[in-house]
């Protein structure tokens, strides 16, 4: 990102910072925004700049991708996610906008600071782009025989990788398989100890959650005296 | 050496791609199978083989040295690389121990906790989990292991909100937890990527040398520095970023908080030796002054810190939460002082805690699977009601605090020492006050259970019930391994002594 | 009364099909251009989705039973994972495509080409999945409102 490589054409730039700018305004928007509707479509929005910011970038794959899922799919998931829960979002108070906000200012500060010793943007010499990158253009002609070096690596050579993110998917389906079910009936089940219940301090149930939880909601969680009750409720 | 003939060679070969592969792809059948005892069963055998096969990379390692497996038949950096080393070797089979641990001890508490026909699903997160922590341990390649922490994580997360069915504030305990540990796993990944920038390889080895040659390298690399140090602080629960845990550990079905306590945030620790270590190099100015004033301090502040709170809980899993962020203090403050003994001790001290919290945590949830008890006020005339749970409690509760001849007295022992060879006097005064700290919580709950009478309900005193077989032998079995290593470490000193001298060189 | 989506209907009629052949084109073109499982994956799970949206969730259901969903997810990490295994059956380490055949490069095709469709599977399976278990929820069931009231 900057200004060394000779390749950019002056359009290029252009390009590049409108749409940069045009993130920064729809990021800004969609945290001012209390619509949860048109916080998911301009989180669509954010998603299709980025996918062309991509484009731009040379990164075509990415791009694909960012498009299929973020401005596609995601945006439906979030819609449905949406009609469950609320329309709009509660305002958040002040103060507990301060910490992230100085979160994110340290996180963007120290990436600013490494800026000055990045390599310059699609630079042959970078290290990224000199060591295995350069390998990968070169012994996927030769190994692999696909033009699209971008699915030969992330198929073959680092296919595992790619078996590790199928897992992470698989591992989301399952998530909401456990939690929500298929057909909308994963019902609210009550586990139960296979025993006695013992537990006789419902008086102390306001004081239990210390420090920061406090302002979570108590009193249906307590199992109720003498609730004795068969193991397997199969 | 005869024990290593005992296993085929195959297994020695292709056992770190086992090690992963065959728990992934058992996920996958088990999620599906319409039967929770064969999948209780294939989960029980999957584990059982995974940590023979980590045991027996374990014994090869200390045989043949350092085995490379190079996926897909790539060698690094083209391709992704196993590695097993003395520093990630025991981690594996504790994962693995760990794991075969809770799945018997879940056979019971499933049907406790569990909705049926979701059982076989919750093993299937469960081996994922297992396998993500696993897989983010085994391998050399720093952007494989982002990919194995989302396995692991987003397996945790589901199973944490699987709590709901006992507890719905488990909901929210999961919801924190997610959006914590996504925004460590994004500074993870922040990290690598700038790392990948500075050296252009995603090979850990690799990068360690690249790294060398530039002498701790640009702007670029203390960054990356810097971000991968708070993306693993926020999943070890280093001090100040351990807001997710208390909850997290509280609410989430029993099974999963003891396999949670004495894996995860191991593994997360493990991942912050190999980088501070073994990546990036204490001898770099900026990694030295982290060490120094970052990680002790904040490791001594999270165990003053968190053992207080710990004092002031009335949930009892709660109070055990926040003894384990005091815990990974000790553990932060072996790796700060960055000698090989103290590293050693913070190594030992990693194995013997996942060892003591899985007791504790085994027999606080078969105290809830019998008495639907939480509440550290509950414990009252608990040591009449189940005896040989308490027994469990006691001991293990001992090992925290750190009695001797118990595990948890070796490693405090062999951190003090270490610190006080490194001239840190203050801080083996600030380990006695947290182990005095860690007297008053357990102690109350011991002084109930065995000085306090078994409450009368409507008239009538409980009657003694103690906890099925299936929980009790593998509580029992911690509780041995604790006194096995506080008796006689041997095998797991010199696992801690090898980890250490491999990161450090030299021996002390 | 007439249907008031009439339109809609009947665009997406024709449109879905379409949307699912462009899927299996970024599928099985992913060597030589842009795409992949991943991509083709999502966009064969969108029409899916485009169907929920416009002709119902029952509907799509007797279409695309979740039974097949929950299996498809399983389908693609054993395809994938399965490719690994073979591989080391016949030999090489895990995921070593070449042994597949004589010609490690040929190996190496067949192995893509395996593996790309157990993420096509997993992918797509798994968006419809999400799909479903957030589409087949009513608003205002208690149970929904207890969730939100902790979370």
């Amino acid at each position: 990102m900057v200004f060394a490589s000779t390749s950019h054409a002056l359009p290029v730039y252009i390009l590049d910072y409108g749409l940069l700018a045009i993130l920064v305004i729809v990021a800004f928007a969609i945290i001012r925004v209390r619509s949860l509707f048109a916080i998911v479509m301009l989180q669509g929005v954010y998603s299709l700049v980025c996918a062309a910011w991509f484009v731009s970038l040379d990164a075509v794959d990415v791009a694909f991708t960012e498009a299929a899922v973020g401005a596609g799919v995601s945006t439906v998931l979030m819609l449905s996610a949406m009609l469950l829960a609320d329309c709009r979002s509660a305002p958040v108070p002040i103060s507990r906008q301060i910490g992230p906000l100085v979160i994110v200012i340290i996180a963007g500060m120290a990436m600013l600071y490494a800026v000055g010793d990045m390599p310059a943007y699609g630079s042959a010499t970078s290290p990224a782009n000199s060591y295995v990158g350069m390998d990968y253009l070169e012994r996927t002609a030769k190994e692999i025989h696909i033009p699209n070096v971008v699915t030969a690596v992330l198929a073959s050579y680092r296919g595992y990788d790619t078996f590790g993110e199928t897992v992470v998917i698989f591992a989301a389906g399952l998530g909401v398989l456990l939690l929500l079910g298929l057909n909308g009936n994963a019902g609210r089940w009550e586990a139960c100890p296979n025993g006695q219940c013992v537990s006789d301090s419902d008086s102390v149930a306001s004081i239990e959650q210390s420090g920061s939880l406090a302002s979570s909601r108590e009193g249906e969680t307590k199992p109720s005296k003498l609730k004795t009750k068969g193991a397997d409720d199969a | 050496m005869t024990m290593l003939d005992i296993f085929p060679n195959w297994l020695l070969a292709h056992g770190p791609a086992f090690l992963m592969a065959l728990p992934l792809l058992l996920a996958a059948i088990t999620a599906i199978l319409p039967n929770e005892k064969i999948a209780w069963f294939s989960s029980f055998a999957v584990t059982l083989i995974c940590t023979v096969t980590a045991f027996a990379l374990a014994l090869n390692n200390i045989q043949n040295g350092v085995s490379v497996y190079p996926l897909g038949g790539w060698d690094p950096p083209h391709g992704i690389a196993l590695v097993i080393d003395a520093l990630n070797a025991p981690i594996l089979v504790l994962i693995a121990f760990m794991a075969v641990i809770t799945i018997i001890y879940a056979l019971p508490a499933t049907i406790a906790e569990v909705e049926p026909k979701k059982r076989a699903p919750f093993y299937a997160a469960f081996l994922l989990c297992m396998a993500g922590l696993l897989g983010m341990v085994v391998t050399g390649d720093a952007f494989n292991v982002f990919v194995f922490l989302e396995v692991s994580s987003i397996a945790t997360y589901t199973l944490v909100a699987m709590g709901a069915s006992r507890d719905r504030r488990a909901l929210r305990a999961a919801y924190n937890y997610l959006i914590l540990g996504s925004i460590g796993a994004t500074f993870f990944v922040i990290g690598i990527g700038f790392l990948y920038m500075e050296t252009g390889t995603l090979n850990m080895a690799g990068m360690a040398r690249i790294l060398h040659d530039l002498e701790g390298g640009s702007r670029v690399a203390k960054v990356a520095f810097g971000f991968i140090i708070v993306g693993l602080g926020l999943k070890l629960a280093m001090f100040p970023l351990h807001m997710w845990l208390p909850g997290a550990y509280a609410y989430s079905p029993t099974p999963v908080t003891t396999f949670l306590s004495s894996t995860a945030t191991k593994a997360a620790l493990y991942l912050l030796l190999r980088f501070i270590f073994f990546v990036f190099d204490p001898d770099f100015e900026y990694v030295a002054s982290v060490l120094t004033y970052v990680l002790v301090t904040l490791g001594v502040v999270g165990m003053l810190f968190a053992s207080m709170q710990a004092i002031f809980q009335i949930d009892a899993r709660r109070m055990l939460a926040f003894s384990s962020i005091a815990q990974v203090g000790y553990m932060l403050l072996g790796i700060g002082i960055a000698t090989t003994a103290s590293v050693a001790a913070g190594y030992l001290h990693l194995i013997n805690h996942a060892i003591i919290k899985g007791g504790l945590f085994l027999a606080l949830g078969a105290m809830w699977y019998r008495f639907g008890i939480t509440r550290i006020s509950d414990f009252k005339g608990m040591a009449k009601m189940m005896p040989w749970t308490m027994g469990a409690f006691t001991i293990s509760g001992f090992s925290l605090i750190g009695v001797p001849f118990t595990a948890g007295f070796v490693s405090k022992y062999q951190l003090a020492t270490a610190a006080a060879g490194a001239g840190w006097w203050w801080a083996v005064g600030v380990i006695v006050v947290t182990s005095i700290l860690a007297i008053f919580y357990i102690g109350q709950a011991l002084l109930l259970a065995y000085f306090q009478d078994p409450p009368k309900i409507e008239g009538r005193t409980v009657a003694k019930n103690e906890a099925p077989l299936a929980m009790l032998v593998p509580m029992w079995m911690l509780v041995f391994a604790s006194i096995v290593i506080g008796m006689r470490g041997g095998v797991i000193v010199d696992a801690s002594w090898r980890a250490a001298i491999f990161l450090l060189g030299g021996g002390q | 009364m007439r249907d008031p989506h009439i339109l809609l209907r009947v665009v997406s009629k024709f449109l879905i099909p379409l949307i699912a052949l462009f899927a299996f084109y970024v599928q099985f073109h992913g060597d030589y251009g842009p795409g992949g499982g991943f991509q083709a994956g999502v966009i064969l799970a969108a029409s899916v989705i485009l169907y929920g949206l416009v002709f119902g969730i029952a509907a799509t259901k007797t279409a695309f039973p979740p039974s097949w969903i929950r299996i498809g997810m399983t389908l693609g990490v054993l395809l994938y994972g399965g490719t690994g295994v073979l591989s080391f059956l016949l030999g090489g380490e895990f995921l070593n495509y070449s042994v597949f055949s004589h010609n490690p490069s040929h190996g190496q095709h067949y192995g893509i080409l395996a593996v790309e469709l157990g993420v096509l599977c997993t992918v797509a399976s798994v968006m419809v999945a999400i799909f479903y278990a957030f589409g087949s929820r009513q608003p205002g069931v208690p149970n929904i409102e207890n969730a939100n009231e902790d979370g």
